[in-house]
């Protein structure tokens, strides 16, 4: 087994608690998906055990018709990804903050709040990161519904 | 300048804005810091003056467009960015590109590397008000430039790469004027390192200030120069090789010290390495084709590129849904996860080290900012192209 392997072993093993479904989508990648009630424990079990850092957050819209939003929440080791996937629902999907744990994850969060209309509870700071203050309430430009560009409907 | 309605007891705090327009900082990016007295207790912010709206726009272009699209993320550093967007696409594509364009594109990416250290060693002697340091580095980034120039045609938007290899072979002339411009840049740097390590007045600015610890930098998941020089060895190059990295072996420069001339040194220390890194793919420069053939529509499937950008990782996550546009690319820079973890470690420093700490991640904002979206869904009103070349050219009068 190569390094990569080993560490995404170990990886699993610190995330085993959690009982998630584990997939392989390439080489030097498993996601777990969890719970969404689970996130902050297993950035916790990853991150006390000194397995990686937190490198990005994706947010993943799968459209109207399936009624889910998934957020990725990876973490890097070396070439291992680890990534946690949570199935929210699209509208008033909430989860639990990052921040206490790692402070930097507040940038991240900020971004998936405005762009997909999550809610982080218990994060320090909520406000728009990078959409404008006069953005309408409630309008959210990474749903697939939100037009490109002027022109589209 | 605010104050904060306070206790009589505890000191008073203040809150001080900084930005989007400020004369330290040359990109638009707005601060609040909360002091007490002078030392910050609060740092929070707001980003998106440069945000262009790349994320939503990739969606309804086709994988091709959307390479030209991805390159104008930076200025700076628009190789990586087409790089990174070219390896996930091809691994989804499951295509490999010739060695020859793998060679190319890493002699690309550390010149580009070379000629963004340079960039911000001007930018952060500017902001310490050495303003000679910054005359000298630009003028040796233009060599830099001029070689882009040479090979590509162009010095900032390159468009060296395309799906599935690279557009620009190099002539025996542009491998001559490259390793000129190497032998240059060694020289340089040289002469950077000494400057660095040895003058007094830089010295009283750098020496010290902004230090961050190899477990903190580690913790809160900093990366790229800023990490290297806190000895967290997080390099791409080595960890997770890619393109021609898999057959050049990459010293990762780090230093321990975790200030910001540690920042400094491990930047100037990565210009010879680039230099060398350079020699060794001209000397074992593969012959052969420069590209390979990629299908119109890219298969099914979720992939995630990451590569090392001049200011460290770069992370793409690119979805395919079959179809000849991406589903969704989400791009992670570099400056927003140092950026994020500058802020955390302003608490309980000094307010006059601030400009300097930020600096030293070499902060990119238009790599940060990537979306501003036209339509408004509560509001009908729709701009056409038309009107908004009208506006953008009313509001320069």
């Amino acid at each position: 087994m190569n390094a990569v392997e080993t560490a995404l072993q170990t990886a699993l093993e610190h995330l085993a608690p959690l009982n998630g479904q584990v997939t392989t989508p390439e080489d030097g990648r498993r996601d777990v998906t969890i719970n969404a009630g689970d996130l902050l424990e297993g950035a916790r079990l990853l991150l006390d055990s000194g397995w990686g850092y937190l490198t990005a957050i994706t947010g993943l819209d799968h459209g109207e018709s399936e009624g889910v939003l998934e957020v990725l929440v990876h973490f890097c080791a070396g070439a291992a990804v680890l990534t946690l996937r949570i199935r929210l629902a699209r509208v008033g999907g909430e989860l639990a903050s990052l921040c206490a744990l790692i402070p930097a994850a507040s940038v991240f969060e900020r971004e998936i709040s405005e762009m997909f209309g999550v809610t982080f509870s218990g994060s320090p700071d909520t406000r728009r990161l990078f959409l404008p203050d006069e953005w309408p309430e409630g309008v959210y430009p990474l749903l697939k519904e939100s037009p490109a560009a002027a022109g589209e409907a | 300048m605010t104050t904060q309605p306070d206790s009589a007891a505890t000191p008073k705090r203040f809150t001080i804005p900084i930005g989007p327009q400020h004369p330290a900082l040359k990109e638009p990016g707005f601060f609040e810091f909360t002091v007490e007295g002078e030392t910050v207790i609060g740092a929070t912010l707001r980003l998106g003056y440069a945000h262009r709206g790349i994320e939503k726009a990739v969606v309804s272009r086709t994988w091709v467009q959307n390479l030209y699209l991805l390159e104008r993320v930076c200025g700076i550093c628009s190789h990586i960015h087409s790089l990174a967007y070219c390896l996930g696409v091809e691994k989804l594509a499951g295509v490999t590109p010739p060695p020859r364009a793998q060679a190319i594109r890493v002699l690309i990416a550390e010149l580009e590397r070379m000629h963004s250290h340079l960039l911000w060693l001007g930018v952060a002697a500017h902001d310490a008000g050495f303003e000679t340091l910054f005359m000298y580095s630009w003028r040796d980034r233009e060599t830099i430039l001029d070689l882009f120039e040479q090979i590509s045609g162009n010095r900032v938007n390159h468009s060296i790469n395309t799906l599935g290899g690279v557009k620009f072979d190099l002539t025996a002339e542009q491998i001559v004027s490259v390793l000129k411009a190497v032998e240059l840049m060694e020289e340089r740097a040289r002469y950077y390192l000494d400057l660095v390590r040895n003058d007094p007045m830089l010295g009283q600015r750098i020496r010290g200030i902004g230090t961050m610890s190899a477990a903190e930098a580690h913790r809160m998941g900093v990366v790229g120069p800023t990490a290297r020089a806190s000895g967290v060895g997080r390099d791409l190059r080595v960890e997770a090789p890619y393109a021609a990295y898999t057959a050049i072996p990459v010293v990762v420069m780090l230093e321990t010290d975790g200030d910001l001339q540690a920042r400094f040194i491990v930047r100037i220390r990565e210009m010879f390495e680039s230099c060398r890194i350079i020699r060794v793919l001209l000397d074992h420069l593969p012959e052969g084709d420069l590209q390979a053939r990629m299908p119109r529509r890219i298969p099914e499937g979720e992939t995630i590129a990451r590569v090392e950008a001049p200011r460290g990782e770069l992370f793409y996550f690119i979805k395919s849904n079959g179809a000849d546009m991406p589903e969704r690319i989400k791009l992670r820079t570099p400056t927003l996860c140092n950026l994020g973890s500058v802020l955390a470690l302003c608490i309980g420093r000094q307010l006059a080290d601030i400009p300097m700490l930020l600096i030293g991640t070499d902060p990119c904002f238009s790599c940060n900012d990537r979306a501003v979206v036209i339509h408004q869904a509560g509001n009908r009103e729709k701009w056409t192209w038309e009107q908004f070349r009208r506006y953008g050219n009313e509001a320069l009068r």
